[in-house]
């Protein structure tokens, strides 16, 4: 060893042969280099090591011949059994390969190279031995300057010298975090606002513009991560925030750890690299293999090339969320997704699923198991807080079962009344800017739609069935995520089905919906016409009376003797406990007959559907009717009177034409009657009934479209059994003239009875006057009274005539009605063109 | 005996030939004997990188002597 070395310096140094004591000082010099621990830390990998060499060799010589020459070479020593450390020798040759020999340099041909190619050795050699040795700067200035070396030294000359990279870069690394650097700063980190660099210029140093851009550029990223730094920060303070933008915030800080992660690594390098510059401090410039490993700015900027981007999007984002909140927040971002940069689009995608968890949380409940799980409000559903707690307010109503023991106060009733439809349309609100717009308008219904039946079942109808529902609900229902909107959907359209279907099962089996549809229209629209009948024969005494003289006792009494007696008992006893018969208001003068009204009571949930407004008009639907049934049933009674008894008993043969006359206003007067009350069961209550029926066996859509449905049934019927016209003011134009026309139908009832009666009496004169004719004896006679007779005839033409214009006038607006029901029933009622030849005939005599 | 340690002799020639085109394809400018002393230390077990480091230092105190020669001469 020691030998080796003896005759290693005795060859490279010929001085020291003669020179004892500077050979023994080199060679324990040399001693010491060895024993150092330089270059310990190498592998073992031969194939790098050649890759390393062939680099080299190709870099000097960039033909390749040598390089081919060493893999010849390489190949062979590998054969050659004799050394057992081949690799170390190859390693041996390679330091000293790279580190060209001085002598070898040629100052004038390569200028630009000069600077660099400093040897690592060196600069090894300083960190391990603690002696100097001088003479290497001078080795180390080339002889000829280059110009860069000249312009650096001009810059030295006039103390306005370039700021060492390394240095920039540290600040750079600060700017990165956000954090103002001792040359570069931000200008104020208080106000966001303005992102302003500032470069603390040193006396001494001087920033180039180059790198000044560089820095900007870099800093860039740097100002992005305050804001959303901020942004994180705030909201991680506050209370408060919707779980939508928790989540968010949560997605925004992994981000950032990654981003630290990233600077970490950049800054371990930085030092890696600041440290062998430290102990080049005094060599020109980085080594060969720190340009290659260390970092610099315009490295730095690629590495931070993809995390400006990201910090771009999420910086966006930040800015969106700061106005906008729960699903609107889903939406803004669902924005960025239709991206044609892949890196956006998975970006944002990413940042979705992560976002829109709680969404779809909150989904979940809100689709399965109809319960709105939002502290806050960031669904697209909103609760109305005063309904909030209505929930149970049914509960305390009796059930609909609960015995016959009927109802309770007027006020009570109404109150419940209004709960179901209230409760259902207001309870939630759709609040589409809080849809996310990945779901769809559509589907946003549905699902609005779903959970709101959901919650109606559970709340309102008290389903007993409901776990099972509930059951058969999750069973169907996957997770719900964002990267799976088909599946999304088929679990939406699902859920749907399901609960709507439930909802129908609920009302028309559990709640007999479809039986109590049929008993209003059978007994407040009068189609149980023995039923109508029968009321009408036994309650017709009563109500002739004026109106405070009836008592709901007696109606009700009688109305339970109608029911008895007529085929209506046989309906279901939960459907005639509902019935009811009250009097309206009355005001003083009015009778019976205004005031009566029939009444049938429905309880929650139906009163969903038929909620108090449908049930006025389905009084003002009975009003009209027992109206018209009312006249109905005078005139044939009337009827029966002229036709029967004025023929056969009546003999008074000067009055003949006037009961002819009677007879044809009174047949007219029927067949408008009839007519009309055809029409408005036949045409407008059947064929109405029928559409619903219709709907009821389909029973597609969901409650709403129940209530929409059932809704258009009802006006339907109002308006075309009302004859009102669309046109504004003169709705109920016609309404007036049929009242009116039942008005003079009554009146002149009223005055062929008088006719009635006095001809009765005159005929009853004058058989009594034929008695002692035929030998009776049978009291004194009577004067004739016959100055009545002109008053009643008058009365009787007065009416028949007053109809007649009337009839003709409504039938001439009937014709012209909007409606075509309506005009057909105009062309009924003149069906032979009876009123036009009339209204001809009149013209004709004008 | 004698046949293999001519054969040893011979592959040992072989392969300093080797190294020695090596190190002057890579410009080492060492010599042969110098490189047969250098591959021996190795093969003894010091570190290479260390051992182009003690040559690197030698040739500079090199230099460094003949310029002081030089200057010396010329003073």
């Amino acid at each position: 060893m020691a030998s080796n070395l003896d005759s290693l310096v005795c060859s490279l140094v010929p001085q020291a042969r003669h020179d004892q004591n500077l050979r023994d000082e080199l060679v324990a010099h040399c001693g010491e280099i060895i024993h150092s621990h330089i270059g310990q830390s190498n592998e073992p990998d031969i194939g790098h090591l050649a890759d390393s060499i062939k680099r080299h060799l190709l870099r000097t010589s960039p033909n390749g011949v040598p390089a081919l020459r060493f893999s010849n070479l390489l190949a062979r020593l590998l054969e050659q059994p004799v050394l057992s450390r081949k690799h170390a020798s190859l390693s041996f040759l390679h330091a000293l390969g790279t580190t060209p020999a001085p002598s070898t340099r040629s100052p004038a041909a390569l200028p630009a190279l000069t600077l660099p190619p400093q040897p690592r050795a060196p600069s090894r050699l300083r960190s391990g031995t603690s002696t100097p040795s001088q003479p290497v700067p001078t080795i180390a200035r080339p002889k000829g300057k280059s110009r860069a070396e000249i312009l650096r030294e001009y810059r030295a000359k006039i103390d306005r010298q370039h700021l060492p990279e390394s240095v920039l870069l540290r600040d750079t690394l600060f700017l990165l975090q956000g954090i103002s650097g001792k040359y570069v700063q931000f200008a104020s980190i208080k106000d966001p606002e303005s992102n302003q660099l500032v470069f603390k210029d040193d006396s001494r140093y001087v920033i180039p513009p180059p790198t000044k851009a560089l820095i900007h550029r870099l800093a860039e990223v740097g100002y992005l991560y305050i804001r959303v730094d901020s942004f994180v920060r705030e909201r991680e303070g506050k209370a408060g925030i919707g779980m939508i933008e928790q989540s968010l915030c949560h997605h925004l800080q992994s981000q950032l750890t990654e981003y630290y992660r990233l600077i970490a690594v950049l800054e371990s390098q930085m030092s890696a690299s600041q440290n062998s510059e430290d102990i080049a401090e005094g060599e020109a410039g980085p080594s060969v293999r720190e340009e290659e490993t260390g970092l610099t700015l315009k490295r730095l900027d690629v590495w931070i090339q993809e995390w400006r981007l990201r910090m771009r999007m999420m910086s966006v984002c930040v800015e969106g969320a700061r106005d906008t909140h729960g699903g609107a927040l889903v939406n803004l971002i669902h924005g960025y997704t239709d991206n044609g940069d892949p890196f956006v689009r998975r970006f944002t995608d990413q940042l979705l699923e992560e976002v829109s968890k709680p969404f779809f949380a909150t989904l979940h409940n809100w689709l399965f198991s109809g319960e709105l799980a939002d502290p806050f409000s960031e669904f697209f559903v909103a609760v109305d807080p005063a309904l909030a707690h209505l929930q149970y307010v049914q509960q305390s109503a009796s059930g609909p079962l609960a015995g016959d023991g009927g109802f309770g106060g007027e006020t009570e009733d109404l109150g419940e009344r209004e709960g179901g439809l209230k409760l259902w349309e207001g309870k939630y609100q759709f609040r589409t800017e809080m849809l996310p717009s990945f779901v769809g308008e559509a589907f946003g219904r549905k699902i609005f739609s779903t959970g709101k039946s959901l919650n109606f079942i559970r709340y309102s109808c008290q389903d007993s069935d409901w776990v099972a529902t509930r059951e058969k609900l999750s069973n169907t229902g996957g997770t719900l995520q964002y990267s799976d909107i088909a599946g999304l959907e088929r679990s939406i359209d699902t859920a749907y089905q399901i609960a709507s279907r439930r909802l129908f099962d609920i009302f028309f089996e559990k709640y007999g919906l479809l039986h109590h549809l049929r008993a209003l229209k059978q007994y407040l629209l009068l189609g149980h016409g023995d039923f109508a009948d029968q009321l009408m024969e036994s309650l017709a005494p009563n109500l002739a009376r004026p109106a405070n003289t009836l008592y709901r006792h007696n109606l009700t009494a009688t109305l339970e003797t109608a029911i008895r007696q007529s085929s209506a008992q046989a309906d279901p006893p939960d459907v005639l406990r509902r019935l009811d018969a009250r009097m309206l208001e009355y005001s003083h003068g009015e009778i019976g007959w205004d005031v009566f009204t029939l009444e049938y009571k429905v309880d929650a949930p139906i009163d969903t559907v038929i909620d108090a407004d449908a049930m006025t008009k389905y009084l003002k639907l009975f009003n009209h009717l027992w109206r018209l049934k009312r006249v109905e049933s005078a005139l044939s009674t009337g009827w029966m009177r002229i036709a029967g008894g004025a023929r056969t008993f009546l003999r008074l043969p000067e009055l003949n034409p006037e009961w002819h006359r009677v007879r044809i206003v009174m047949a007219e007067m029927v067949h408008f009657v009839r007519q009309l009350a055809a029409y408005c069961q036949l045409e407008v209550v059947e064929c109405s009934w029928k559409g619903l029926a219709e709907f009821a066996g389909r029973r597609a859509g969901d409650l709403d479209a129940l209530i929409a449905a059932h809704r258009a049934y009802l006006d339907r019927m109002v308006k075309k059994v009302l004859l009102l016209s669309p046109k504004a003011g003169r709705e109920e134009l016609l309404l007036a003239q049929v009242r009116e026309l039942f008005a003079t139908i009554l009146q002149f009832r009223e005055a062929t009875d008088d006719f009635y009666n006095f001809c009765l009496s005159e005929s009853a004169r004058r058989d009594a006057a034929r008695d002692p004719v035929r030998g009776l004896y049978t009291g004194g006679l009577r004067e004739a009274r016959a100055d009545a007779l002109p008053g009643i005839l008058a009365r009787v033409h007065e009416y028949g005539d007053a109809f007649s214009e009337r009839v003709q006038a409504a039938v001439l607006g009937l014709q012209s009605h909007p409606d075509l029901d309506c005009r057909f029933l105009g062309v009924r009622l003149s069906f032979s063109d009876f009123y036009r030849s009339r209204r001809e005939q009149a013209q004709a005599k004008a | 005996m004698a046949s293999r340690d001519a054969d040893r002799i011979t592959s040992a020639q072989q392969t300093l030939d080797i190294l020695y085109e090596m190190s002057q394809l890579l410009n080492t400018q060492l010599d042969k004997e110098t490189l047969a002393t250098c591959v021996s230390m190795i093969e003894g077990g010091v570190n290479p990188e260390a051992l182009a480091a003690v040559i690197q230092e030698l040739r500079r105190e090199n230099a460094a002597l003949s310029a002081h020669t030089d200057v010396n001469k010329e003073l």
